[in-house]
């Protein structure tokens, strides 16, 4: 995890998200995934 | 996909294992936990869902790194017991890391004590739920797979997969896999689970074209060994990439002289020389997508 940002550096979602996925719908897993992109792209990798 | 209220997977990805946490009257139970890098993140996870109970034990489907490296971690922060397949009791108990597998692959666990052990045939209760243990060998000789039969569920850590499972690594030492990773899917077919958690990726239903796929997939390696051998080296680097993120090109072929299992997947099944090995292996992982070339060195992707 990140702590600046509470984000999994692997799969850029928080511990809430990690958690509540496996019963999450899918339409709640895309609502993530298209976080997950908005998250990836503000990233700036070394 | 339904789920009993008791029990909760953590989709985890490649490095680490996916974790699967039970909560009932019978205690807090997780499968498998990670692996040692993520273990802070893993001690988050399971801190977070039970939300200021203890976790009880530990259970462990095998011993590779990416499936117990939060066994110490976690035992640390909540006192749990931990339980592992019975084979395995004299390497832990010694912490043999060479016959655990860990200096074999280039991998790290931190070492842990047990207080259990589980045979094939014993019956666990996790999440007010029976699960019995079954014999799973093929990917590790001494894996375990565990079968809920009121809710037809199966937890196969990496004997199946939604498409595939884990690499035959015995195999690779000239140890017999091929037929074990067969009895052990014929296992899976004969229980016809309605619902299977994998080690890797999600939970998936449709258990007959899983079971398909890996026939297939078993059929194509066992016809060539050094396919297999093949497999195992990409996966092998694959994995060293995830925990490293980036490997300088030029430390690439040193690997094939120093990490175990890849000495000796060239040796017996791959004969050319590292630096031709590890050309290969970058161009593979560069196609597959799981790879990159940038800056002279190789990156995860």
């Amino acid at each position: 995890m990140v702590p600046a940002t509470g984000l999994c550096e692997g799969c850029m979602r928080t511990i809430d998200e990690i958690v509540a996925w496996g019963a999450a719908s899918d339409d709640a897993k895309r609502a993530i995934w298209a976080e997950i992109r908005r998250r990836e792209a503000q990233i700036a990798f070394d | 996909m339904r789920l009993p209220a008791s029990m909760q997977v953590f989709e985890r990805g490649w490095l680490s294992a996916n974790n699967i946490l039970f909560s009932g009257r019978d205690g807090a139970t997780l499968v498998d936990s990670g692996y040692v890098t993520h273990a802070p993140q893993t001690v988050a996870l399971v801190g977070h869902a039970l939300a200021g109970r203890a976790l009880d034990r530990i259970v462990n489907t095998h011993l590779h790194s990416d499936h117990c490296g939060g066994n110490a971690a976690l035992r640390h922060a909540f006192g749990s017991r931990i339980a592992i397949p019975v084979f395995e009791a004299d390497k832990v108990r010694s912490w043999d890391e060479d016959a655990l597998s860990y200096r074999a692959t280039g991998q790290q666990c931190d070492r842990f004590d047990f207080d259990e052990t589980i045979a094939p045939g014993d019956v666990l209760s996790m999440g007010d739920l029976a699960w019995q243990a079954r014999s799973a060998p093929g990917h590790d000789p001494h894996a375990l797979l565990f079968w809920c039969a009121d809710e037809g569920i199966l937890i196969a850590g990496d004997a199946l997969w939604q498409n595939g499972f884990g690499v035959i690594f015995p195999e690779l030492a000239g140890e017999p896999g091929f037929g074990e990773v067969r009895a052990t899917l014929d296992v899976i077919a004969q229980l016809a689970p309605r619902l299977v958690i994998p080690g890797h990726g999600a939970p998936f239903t449709d258990v007959d074209a899983a079971l398909q796929r890996a026939y297939s997939r078993l059929d194509y390696l066992a016809a060539d060994p050094v396919r297999n051998a093949e497999n195992a080296v990409k996966v092998l680097l694959k994995f060293l990439l995830i925990e490293r993120r980036a490997i300088p090109l030029a430390d690439v072929a040193a690997l094939f002289e120093t990490v175990p299992l890849l000495v000796l997947a060239r040796e017996r099944f791959l004969p050319r020389s590292s630096a031709e090995l590890a050309q290969w292996a970058v161009r593979a992982l560069e196609k597959a997508g799981a790879a990159a070339v940038r800056d002279e060195k190789l990156v995860d992707a």
